[in-house]
């Protein structure tokens, strides 16, 4: 059964692209410009995942209040951010109200259709009953590749898509310096130096809120970052 | 010259108001001196023609007579006793009369008291001769002896000599020339006195023994074999006639003159003839000090010294308006004493008969009242004057001040923002209503569209890159979803280079961006501890990789250089500096990078070979959207040193670009870790 995605974007020409990307990858698409007619729907209907903007017309916030609500209604809706705004702010708030990931609309919709399919799998596998064969085990941490999931002393740590990948990438060859192009190109995103520093930022922050002590992450200054494996 | 200086010099015309006064005064002063002076002389005319009745009594005047020729009698008030000596006389020295002698002056002095008339001559001679017994009349042959003739005649008949010699020192007798000779005259009383350096004469003579016109000759020998070198009091062969005080004409004077004038009469050489009145002397003496005195010495008309006002003592009247007067034109001035506070007032009329000369009426009046009431309201006027100008004069300096500081303070203030580029509270007399105060409200709406303008500029990179972000992404989206439709080759070639112009606009967006992220960040950023030196180590490395046709030299004699900060933010500077420096230089230069300590932290330059900057752009380079380039990179927005100046005053630093040799180096001041 094909899997139904709802858009909520105000700018038609965006929206339009995007629903016929969609509709070529095969997905069933639900195009709302603004958020009442999109909770109006959802409300006989949950998709399978939301792309939401920020900004609609005259609602500033609405994207962010569309999620809440959709969170409210559902703990593990994909809900994926796409939006110009790229302040730091937006970003974590997004983030913090529950949406899994976070995107500019710089993305390219090839990287875009990457993600959605990586979310899908990632709610595929939660369904699937464990398999070792996807696991990567370094030291204490260990990744689920198909899950999408990464856990710390055996504790799950909560990453988005983007930081499970960048953990990713750089724990597959612990001691190997990762530079930021080759990250970029890993998280399957265009982002800015300073976006990758605050995202290994964020990482590291929630490293550490399960491990005071963790320091597997090394910045080398100048290059790029490496994962420090005992 | 500044405000207050200049409020003080203002203040200074406040000394106008004295002046001002002061010419009012001496207005008010003129005009009734002259007005007493008017007066004065109407009482003068008057006189000198009551006078012509009396034209008998005034003494004869040929015309041809020289002054110089006549002796004045002086009246006496008191008898002298015959002793050789002056100072029992009632005249003073100066009434002496002086005539060139051979060894020194001689002074010769008249009076009359009474029947007598008074003789004193005092003569210098070195060496005094004394007459023999037998030559005392006879100046001839080794007879000489030093002598005093008294000339004396009534023309037209002849001199009449008396002569007086000495045997010795002491009474003498004293000779008179007779038809027959010399003879001693007892009735004449007369002593000599040596002196040191010469002799003094005094002889008591009965008037009945003189005649009208009087003359003395001294005679000076050194040995008795020599005759005497004579001088005489006067220069023809007979002397003149004796002028003296006539009681007629002093009895006529006593009878017109009014109380609190002075009448004096001369004779048409000017000889006194007669007095009568004294100035009032009784002064009212004006109040004030000698300095207000002095102020006013400079402020009012100067006269005469009072002094001159007196009646000659010598006898003849010499003053200028005594002579005008006697030259026919009357006369008047005035006199004053700065001891008494005394004025006098004087007019000078001729008297006239049938256009000859007779003398003159010298009118003198005291003017005390004027003279005391203009100099106590003088006084007084200068006094509260010069109060007003002090208060006046310190009212403005401190109002001066208080301005100045008003202003001083504005400046200051509006300096202070101007540097932040920021408005942080009211300017200083934000709410003054005077013109400072809309001075500073100016002020502040121009620093205000500063900060706004400076604000917008900042934010103008940013807004734009937001703006312009869902255009674009219509453009790529829609130009991905056009490679999913069946196009011709160049339909292909198109869309590639659609893409391609798309993707460099979304990279000058996001350097559009970079600005207001690093801000952002720099809000956020938690300060951690680190070695600068092997950031910088390990960052160089990565730009030899990066750039390979630069070289990359690192010149630090730090062992360690313990930084707190961000060290990705700082690193992100030096990539916009590295960037900046590899841009403009050419392949195989070196690019030096130093640091080191300084006094105040850390200096990390970046030095490039290359072209100079224009000397304009030194301060403006690292503003936001300036650059400097020139066509040969087209993704320049001027974003770059905006970023690294960002940096570094985020980190407490500051940036700087100087030109060097052939080069360009650009320093950047981190403060030292304890202050960040």
């Amino acid at each position: 059964m094909a899997k139904r995605i709802a858009i909520v974007e105000d700018e038609a020409a965006i929206r339009d692209n995007y629903t016929a990307a969609f509709r070529r990858e095969g997905y069933v698409v639900d195009a709302f410009e603004a958020r009442a007619p999109a909770l109006d729907a959802f409300e006989s209907r949950l998709p399978d995942l939301v792309v939401i903007d920020i900004n609609l017309k005259d609602d500033v916030e609405g994207g962010f209040e569309l999620c809440r609500e959709l969170r409210a209604r559902s703990a593990d809706l994909p809900i994926i951010f796409l939006t110009a705004r790229d302040s730091e702010f937006d970003a974590v708030s997004g983030l913090r109200l529950g949406a899994d990931d976070y995107l500019t609309k710089d993305i390219s919709l090839p990287h875009l259709m990457a993600r959605i399919a990586a979310l899908f799998r990632r709610l595929d596998a939660m369904q699937k009953p464990h398999g070792n064969e996807s696991r990567i085990t370094r030291g204490d941490l260990v990744i689920d590749t198909e899950r999408m999931t990464i856990h710390w002393r055996d504790i799950a740590v909560g990453l988005t898509l983007t930081e499970f990948w960048l953990v990713h990438a750089m724990a597959r060859y612990p001691g190997h310096v990762k530079n930021r192009q080759q990250l970029m190109d890993a998280a399957q995103a265009v982002l800015d130096d300073n976006t990758i520093t605050s995202h290994i930022k964020r990482i590291r922050r929630k490293f550490l809120a399960i491990d005071a002590d963790f320091d597997a992450i090394e910045t080398v200054y100048g290059m790029g970052y490496r994962w420090l494996s005992d | 010259m500044n405000l207050k200086r200049q409020l003080l010099l203002v203040s200074l015309l406040t000394l106008m108001l004295p002046w001002a006064g002061c010419e009012f005064i001496r207005e008010t002063e003129s005009a009734l001196r002259s007005g007493q002076q008017q007066m004065l002389a109407g009482t003068a005319r008057a006189l000198a023609s009551s006078m012509t009745q009396y034209q008998e009594e005034f003494p004869a005047s040929d015309g041809t007579l020289e002054a110089g020729d006549q002796l004045y009698i002086h009246p006496l008030a008191s008898r002298p006793s015959i002793d050789g000596y002056f100072d029992d006389w009632p005249l003073e020295r100066e009434s002496l009369r002086a005539m060139r002698g051979a060894d020194g002056p001689v002074h010769v002095a008249l009076g009359a008291l009474g029947p007598a008339v008074y003789l004193y001559v005092e003569v210098v001679d070195r060496d005094v001769v004394y007459a023999q017994s037998q030559s005392i009349v006879l100046d001839k042959g080794s007879q000489h002896a030093d002598r005093v003739n008294l000339i004396n005649s009534s023309p037209p008949y002849l001199d009449e000599v008396i002569a007086f010699a000495a045997e010795a020192p002491g009474r003498i007798l004293s000779y008179k020339q007779t038809a027959y000779g010399f003879a001693p005259e007892p009735t004449i009383t007369a002593y000599w006195q040596d002196v040191p350096g010469g002799y003094q004469l005094e002889a008591r003579i009965p008037s009945a023994l003189l005649g009208t016109h009087l003359g003395v000759v001294v005679s000076n020998t050194d040995d008795a074999a020599t005759p005497g070198t004579r001088s005489s009091s006067f220069e023809g062969r007979s002397p003149g006639p004796a002028a003296r005080r006539l009681p007629e004409l002093d009895a006529v004077a006593t009878s017109l003159v009014q109380p609190g004038m002075r009448l004096l009469l001369t004779d048409a050489a000017g000889w006194r003839v007669a007095v009568a009145g004294e100035i009032d002397s009784e002064s009212m003496r004006a109040s004030g000090s000698g300095f207000v005195r002095r102020i006013y010495d400079l402020l009012v008309e100067p006269g005469k010294e009072a002094a001159f006002a007196e009646p000659d003592p010598q006898g003849r009247e010499q003053q200028t308006y005594v002579s005008s007067a006697l030259s026919g034109r009357e006369t008047a001035t005035w006199f004053r004493s700065d001891e008494s506070g005394k004025a006098v007032v004087a007019v000078a009329a001729p008297v006239q008969t049938d256009g000859a000369t007779l003398g003159a009426v010298v009118l003198q009046q005291g003017t005390d009242a004027i003279l005391s009431l203009t100099n106590e309201g003088l006084a007084r006027l200068i006094n509260l004057t010069l109060i007003t100008t002090i208060v006046v004069a310190a009212v403005l300096l401190g109002y001066a001040t208080w301005l100045s500081r008003r202003i001083r303070r504005l400046s200051i203030a509006a300096e202070a923002a101007l540097e932040n580029e920021s408005l942080q509270s009211a300017l200083p007399s934000a709410l003054a209503e005077d013109e400072i105060g809309d001075l500073s409200r100016s002020f502040s709406s121009v620093l205000k569209q500063l900060g706004d303008y400076n604000d917008y500029l900042r934010s103008l990179a940013s807004k734009l890159s937001h703006e312009l972000r869902t255009p674009l992404a219509i453009v790529t989206s829609s130009l991905e979803n056009l490679e999913h439709e069946p196009l011709n080759e160049a339909g292909v070639g198109y869309t590639n280079r659609a893409r391609e112009g798309a993707d460099r606009l979304r990279r000058i967006l996001a350097a559009m961006s970079e600005a207001s992220r690093v801000e952002e960040l720099m809000a956020n950023v938690e300060p951690e501890g680190f070695d600068l030196k092997a950031v910088l180590d390990s960052t160089i490395t990565a730009y030899r990789d990066v750039y390979k046709d630069r070289s990359f030299s690192f010149d630090c004699r730090l062992d360690k250089a313990a930084t707190l900060g961000s060290p990705e933010l700082l690193i992100q500077m030096l990539d916009k500096l590295v960037d900046n420096a590899v841009d403009f230089s050419d392949d195989g230069d070196t690019i030096r990078l130093g640091l080191t300590a300084t006094d105040d932290g850390y200096a990390l330059t970046v030095e490039n070979p290359g072209p100079p900057l224009p000397e304009k752009m030194r301060t403006q380079m690292f503003d936001s959207m300036v650059s400097m380039r020139s066509g040969k990179n087209t993704q320049h927005l001027g974003l770059g040193l905006y970023v690294a100046r960002l940096i570094a005053s985020g980190h407490g630093g500051s940036i700087e670009a100087h030109n060097t040799d052939g080069g360009v180096v650009f320093e950047v001041t981190l403060p030292p870790t304890e202050t960040v």
